[in-house]
């Protein structure tokens, strides 16, 4: 947890109300921000509908996007609680590092992570058969968990419309796939969630097509 | 990195390699990360050129760190490091690791640098794959946003993008329609205050405390400017008579009646009977998974009814289909919690729970029943149905889901 409490940060500090908005999706972003109190909830419009994409809580950090570059918000965030937020623009990145250098640290890690994210993703849409697609996600997703037993029985917490999104495919294509699969007893399909029977199963399909398209 | 050389005393190892050795492999895990001292170092990964994976080799010179992307972000390694002559590299815990670069901010930014160009390119690259190149048009993006939260009657949040809008694109084609939201909604013309925000979480979201008290009027139906829901609520009926409803749905699920309405309304259904006047055969699981889908696209009430239409299958030709016939009467009780009709819930769980008693969706069950009370202020109640899934068999993620439902709500008693 980064700890700011110098008072040096105090011209950075900002507050929230309940339900405010820190920023909004498409808006331009210049900043980011450091939880210092309350809850800030991630949130984008999806479908006409507005999905959680995350609750961060003291100590995180989000925004930092901005840190580097000049892009539209890609999600909105707003405060869950009354909150207390250091605001940092972009110029004054190096000014903060010299002072607390494990910001610097945690970013590291969100970014290492970010690109380990998107590579994995890649990986999926890379891949040609549908099947082994959907088949993809559904090892990404257990591959996430670390507290998962790969070697029997697993739930994923997904929605089809997810895998969908996941595997850059239609929704009707991956319903149809899915319910092969359950039907050939592979996976139990619920609304919010997979079962799935045997991943390593699915994970060999896919390495080994993988490896025969790559040599 | 001139500290790295004097590893010796802060725990840093150096480690001597004959040529030709594998510092680490492709899909290990390990949360060491690595500095080239001497000699030298290949790494072999792969990259996407056009849409097809190829595999680049790098040259990793004296003082560079390795191994650093996968060990912070805890993920196997997504290339192999392979030693060319007499090699010395030092190894670095991550503690280490983070010790060592705090002194050196100059590292780091450039290491957040290269890594911020290094996802930027992946990015382009997965939008390049999705077919999304043509770029969505912030602006348009953004005004539609401000639409979304006028529309749903969240005031301070369509405020807050408009505004934006306006200060970002005075001059653009929807300004002055944003001008207009403005106005409209500083003289307060739009729905009251937002208590609505917490309303699309997902139950599975940790953000919980959502202050149930404002939930208890149930006003959300009565937003002005319509939530997403009205139109989902047909039903109309039942919605005024609000306030003693968790009083009644108490009384659905102590009911010892056997014949719940599901159940009836099966008995005097007639169904066309497949193949039968030319009526080509339906599949149970068919209806399912379409249902399934229409709700993952959030169209709860379409879903509902593709639900209830597998209950009016009379015949069922095996386990597969009695399975999917008894998962329907969960669904349709989650399609109208999603709706917001609370008591239509708590009467299709209840069906569920006194037509198959030892349904493997019994918990989930139970869970639901809970949230539903708790959406409704029901402290005790939504405490009860907790336990009672918390710890029934097998243990899963409901229990824990349960497990800690139950802990936040007796912590938030606890408070008051």
């Amino acid at each position: 947890m980064i700890q700011l409490d110098n008072p040096i940060f105090d011209k950075f500090t900002v507050e929230y109300e309940p339900n405010e908005l820190i920023f909004c999706e498409f808006e331009p972003g210049n900043e980011f921000y450091v939880i210092q109190t309350g809850r800030i909830k991630i949130v984008k419009i999806i479908n006409n509908n507005e999905k959680t994409l995350d609750v961060l809580k003291p100590g995180d950090i989000f925004g930092e996007m901005a840190v580097l570059e000049e892009e539209p918000r890609s999600a909105s965030a707003i405060a869950m609680e009354k909150s207390r937020l250091l605001k940092f623009h972009r110029d004054n990145f190096d000014a903060l590092l010299q002072g607390n250098p494990q910001i610097a640290y945690k970013l590291l890690v969100i970014f290492s992570k970010r690109i380990y994210d998107a590579k994995r993703r890649l990986m999926i849409l890379l891949l040609e058969e549908p099947q082994l697609k959907v088949m993809d996600v559904l090892n990404m997703l257990s591959e996430e968990d670390p507290h998962l037993d790969l070697g029997g029985p697993i739930v994923l917490q997904v929605t089809i419309q997810e895998v969908a999104n996941w595997a850059g495919m239609q929704i009707n294509e991956v319903q149809k796939i899915l319910t092969h699969f359950n039907q050939l007893g592979k996976i139990e399909l619920f609304n919010d969630k997979i079962h799935v029977k045997n991943i390593r199963d699915f994970m060999r399909v896919v390495n080994s097509r993988r490896k025969s398209s790559f040599q | 990195m001139s500290n790295g050389t004097q590893g010796g005393q802060s725990g840093i190892i150096p480690r001597a390699y004959k040529s030709g050795s594998i510092v680490y492999m492709e899909g290990d895990k390990s949360d060491n990360i690595y500095i080239m001292k001497s000699g030298r170092v290949i790494l072999t990964t792969k990259k996407v050129e056009d849409r097809i994976w190829v595999e680049v080799k790098e040259n990793v010179k004296p003082g560079e760190f390795f191994g650093v992307k996968s060990a912070l972000g805890r993920y196997p390694r997504d290339e192999t490091a392979q030693t060319f002559g007499d090699t010395v590299v030092l190894v670095l815990s991550l503690a280490e690791f983070e010790r060592l670069i705090l002194k050196n901010l100059n590292v780091v930014k450039k290491m957040l640098r290269v890594f911020s160009n290094q996802l930027r390119r992946i990015g382009k690259t997965v939008r390049e794959v999705l077919g999304e190149t043509d770029a969505v048009n912030p602006e348009v993006e953004l005004f539609k946003i401000g639409e979304y939260y006028f529309k749903a009657g969240r005031n301070k949040q369509a405020l807050h993008a408009f505004k934006k809008y306006i200060e970002y694109y005075p001059d653009s084609r929807n300004s002055g329609a944003a001008k207009q939201r403005i106005k409209a909604l500083q003289s307060g013309q739009s729905g009251d205050d937002d208590f609505m925000s917490d309303d699309s979480d997902d139950f599975s979201s940790s953000s919980y405390d959502a202050g149930s008290a404002d939930m208890t009027d149930f006003s959300l139906d009565d937003e002005p400017g319509g939530s997403n829901f009205d139109d989902l609520v047909d039903d109309g009926g039942s919605r005024p008579q609000r306030s003693p409803l968790s009083s009644e749905m108490d009384e659905f699920l102590m009911e010892d009646d056997d014949a719940g309405g599901a159940s009836d309304d099966l008995s005097d259904f007639s169904f066309d009977e497949p193949g039968a006047g030319g009526s080509k055969q339906e599949d149970i699981n068919e209806i399912f998974y379409e249902g399934m889908r229409l709700f993952s696209e959030e169209q709860f009430s379409e879903a509902k009814t593709l639900y209830e239409k597998v209950l009016d299958f009379k015949t069922l030709k095996n386990e597969g289909e009695r399975k999917t016939f008894e998962k329907a009467h969960f669904e349709i009780g989650r399609c109208y919690y999603k709706m917001k009709n609370y008591r239509e819930a708590l009467n299709s769980f209840s069906a569920l729970l006194k037509k198959f008693p030892t349904s493997d969706h019994a918990k989930n069950t139970m869970l639901y029943i809970g949230i539903v009370f708790e959406d409704n202020g029901n402290v005790d109640k939504a405490a009860g149905y907790y336990k009672k899934a918390s710890e029934m068999e097998p243990k899963d993620q409901i229990n824990k889901e349960a497990v800690n439902r139950l802990a936040r709500l007796q912590k938030n008693q606890g408070r008051r």
